[in-house]
């Protein structure tokens, strides 16, 4: 009886191995920021399941969050347990993990049919300015702000709008501002700055009312104190309806635009207008039926403005194991460069990053008004790509910071000096 | 006689054995997790470590220490953290004292009513309370300046969570809700316990409520007025969750504990931000000491 027992628990024991004998296939980690659908676990299933499918590579997906997704991979870093595989913008791939030299070169990826099929402003801000490459893009969109058209309606602020072009000068937006507060009697829109989330918007608000830079044209130090930049922060803290808020971050100035407590948000971009909020209630719509119109932000001339962009792909950390380098490698190309692009492309919701992939035309994606509309008055105005500074978290926890202080009453010239002096030696650092 | 001995010593070893495993779960992590890391935090603030280590880590000596008393951000963290502690510590324990006397004699269900709605907070986590407080106090559709604005007593609204000054006050508003449930709970275990003998002696001899209360109740709630004391202090010095999820430490309300935070885990590309930031964690943890010490003496005192 003990034996027969004993040789059951042998018997068990091996077809315990079994399973791991064929588990001798490929596996390698993705972790992913919530880029689009990127964060959705379903989605991203069906892709990595047909990457799968289609090359016995089995790939093990970790969903990060902004809020605390930086922490695991610097805690991962320490630690030396990252994933083979990340997806992220460049002032993460680039700027960061690939200047401290975790993330492998990616130019062996290129050939010259992908340089002409990859749009330039996608693939500039990939690579460094020694030619490496860290971060193969695959998706992309320009942000820009909202009105609500409703309430410009009624208090007869429409006509300081180009609807047609989504234009508007500086002028323009100055009076509308006033037309709205006229007539509802409440904050019209917040400049926000309860931390770095959405930080793009109050950016590019800024820098576009009289044409200021936010950085120089080498990316090498912040350019707050352009007399131009100056000018802008302190007509829009003079400016009633306009309120530099210190209890909205980016994500809380478009749940208040959606509810309609502001009547406009300066975080916006496709995939807010295509579902405002994430909430599911109507293309371009608040909730309470409200109609949203997208917009440039403004300019002195009411010419388009330079839009601050979103590039998203990914990048391979060098793990030591040239095996999973490689599987890493061909999930980009599945992912990045085939005719499964497409999918990969539409679980972003954003823009391809490139015209076609291995034959796919991928310049009209989607089958939406909206989407090819904004791909025609809003990408190509795509500006430059300045978040590869290195200091980058340091640099944006001053900008919030800087407009606290003046939010709060500070003199501006000062605080911009103070605030752009620790910015630009975590730039020098 | 020998043999006896040496059985006696024989059993004492077996119990000591027995003794050391029983406490062997809780002091392997014990040492794992709170005085192996202690030693390294120590270690770390002396060198300019990063969480990357691309560089090699060097020994720097006290400079993370020096460097920390000409920081701003660390200096106006400091200065909120004790304010804080000053405000907090001593409200929370006269607010839970005084809730305590007023209840611990009532019957079973009210007690037990009172006993619940004061330590629902606590049970409640700290993620859904902070959340359920930016609603009341949201600057545009919040219920606080509904209220204020409707009662004619605000005509703006006030931006309660973006305001330096207030937003503080605000979050120590919110701390108090949190911190007063536990001291309420031992505060009236503790009257409950009060030898009634020397009460009704007192009383017969003269003693108003007042003098029973110094002179009876206060030295027997002594002990549990230290303890609640030393917890609400390290608490009001650990405040973090609330000001990660209100502020980010923005409005003027940064403290020490997410200065420390944001140091160690967002600022990674700033050089030796690690070693900086296991310094500051040292400086808590000596300014916690030394306040906890101070309470002790204070306390056995008395």
């Amino acid at each position: 009886m003990k034996k027969l027992l004993a040789m059951l628990l042998v018997l068990c024991l091996a077809l315990s191995l079994v399973p791991m004998a064929f588990a001798a296939d490929e596996e390698i980690t993705l972790w992913t920021y919530p880029i689009g659908k990127w964060g959705d676990e379903a989605a991203v299933k069906e892709l990595t399941d047909a990457f799968t499918a289609d090359t016995g590579i089995k790939v093990k997906v970790e969903y990060l969050a902004y809020a605390d997704g930086d922490d695991k991979v610097n805690t991962a870093i320490a630690a030396k347990n990252t994933p083979d595989l990340i997806m992220e913008g460049p002032e993460r791939l680039v700027a960061n993990w690939g200047a401290n030299g975790y993330l492998v070169d990616l130019a062996d990826m290129l050939d010259d049919q992908d340089r002409a099929e990859i749009l330039s402003g996608a693939l500039t801000p990939c690579i460094n300015a020694d030619g490496v490459m860290y971060e193969y893009p695959l998706c992309m969109t320009a942000h820009c702000m909202a009105i609500n058209k409703t309430a410009f309606e009624e208090a007869g602020a429409l006509q300081y709008v180009d609807l047609e072009n989504h234009t508007w000068s500086t002028e323009n937006f100055k009076k509308a501002v006033a037309a709205v507060y006229d007539y509802f009697g409440e904050t019209v829109g917040a400049v926000y700055c309860a931390g770095q989330g959405g930080d793009q918007g109050t950016r590019a608000l800024i820098n576009n009312l009289y044409g200021g830079k936010f950085t120089n044209d080498e990316h090498t130090q912040v350019t707050w104190d352009d007399p131009n930049n100056i000018k802008a922060m302190a007509e829009l803290l003079e400016l009633e309806g306009i309120e530099y808020d210190a209890s909205l971050a980016g994500g809380d100035e478009i749940a208040k635009f959606y509810q309609g407590a502001l009547k406009m948000a300066f975080c916006w971009n496709s995939v807010q207008q295509a579902n405002p909020n994430a909430a599911g209630t109507g293309e371009g719509l608040t909730v309470t039926g409200d109609e949203i119109a997208y917009m440039h932000f403004p300019t002195e001339s009411g010419e388009p403005a330079e839009l601050c962009g979103g590039i998203w792909g990914f990048g391979i950390f060098n793990n030591g194991d040239d095996a999973k380098i490689a599987a890493a490698k061909t999930f980009i190309k599945w992912m990045c460069d085939s005719e499964h692009t497409k999918d990969a492309v539409l679980t972003s919701s954003f823009f391809a990053a490139r015209t076609a992939a291995e034959g796919t035309d991928l310049s009209a994606l989607f089958d939406s008004e909206l989407m090819n509309e904004y791909s025609a008055k809003m990408l190509p105005y795509l500006g430059d790509y300045y978040n590869v500074i290195k200091g980058w978290a340091a640099i944006r926890t001053e900008w919030w910071n800087m407009l606290q202080e003046i939010g709060h009453g500070a003199d501006i010239a000062e605080t911009v000096a103070a605030h752009q002096a620790v910015a630009n030696a975590a730039a020098a650092a | 006689m020998n043999k006896k001995q040496g059985l006696s010593r024989a059993l004492q070893r077996r119990e000591d054995v027995a003794g050391y495993l029983f406490m062997a779960p809780s002091l392997i992590f014990f040492i794992g997790f709170v005085i192996i890391p202690m030693f390294i935090c120590v270690g770390m603030s002396l060198t300019d470590a990063t969480l990357h280590n691309a560089a090699p880590t060097r020994f720097v000596g006290l400079k993370n220490f020096i460097t920390m008393w000409t920081d701003k951000t660390f200096l106006g963290a400091l200065k909120n953290t004790f304010l804080i502690v000053v405000v907090s510590v001593p409200v929370t324990c006269l607010f839970s004292l005084w809730v305590a006397s007023a209840t611990y004699k009532m019957h079973n269900v009210p007690l037990s009513l009172f006993r619940v709605i004061f330590y629902l907070p606590v049970v409640t986590g700290s993620v859904a309370v902070t959340v359920v407080w930016k609603w009341i106090f949201d600057n545009y559709s919040g219920i606080l300046n509904t209220v204020l604005k409707t009662s004619g007593i605000i005509q703006k609204n006030i931006n309660w969570l973006g305001t330096p000054g207030l937003t503080i006050w605000c979050i120590i508003l919110i701390l108090l809700t949190t911190s007063v449930g536990q001291p309420i709970v031992l505060y009236i275990s503790a009257l409950g316990n009060v030898d009634q003998s020397l009460v009704e002696a007192a009383e017969v001899d003269g003693a108003n409520n007042l003098q029973v209360f110094w002179r009876i109740k206060w030295p027997q709630i002594m002990p549990t007025t230290l303890y609640i004391i030393v917890i609400t202090t390290i608490n009001s010095f650990q405040c973090f969750a609330l000001i990660q999820l209100l502020t980010q430490g923005g409005s003027d309300t940064n403290t020490v504990m997410y200065y420390i935070y944001y140091t160690a885990f967002k600022m990674t590309e700033q050089a030796g931000h690690f070693g900086y930031a296991n310094a500051m964690g040292v400086i808590l943890a000596i300014f916690i000491g030394i306040l906890s010490a101070i309470q002790f003496k204070l306390g056995s005192e008395k």
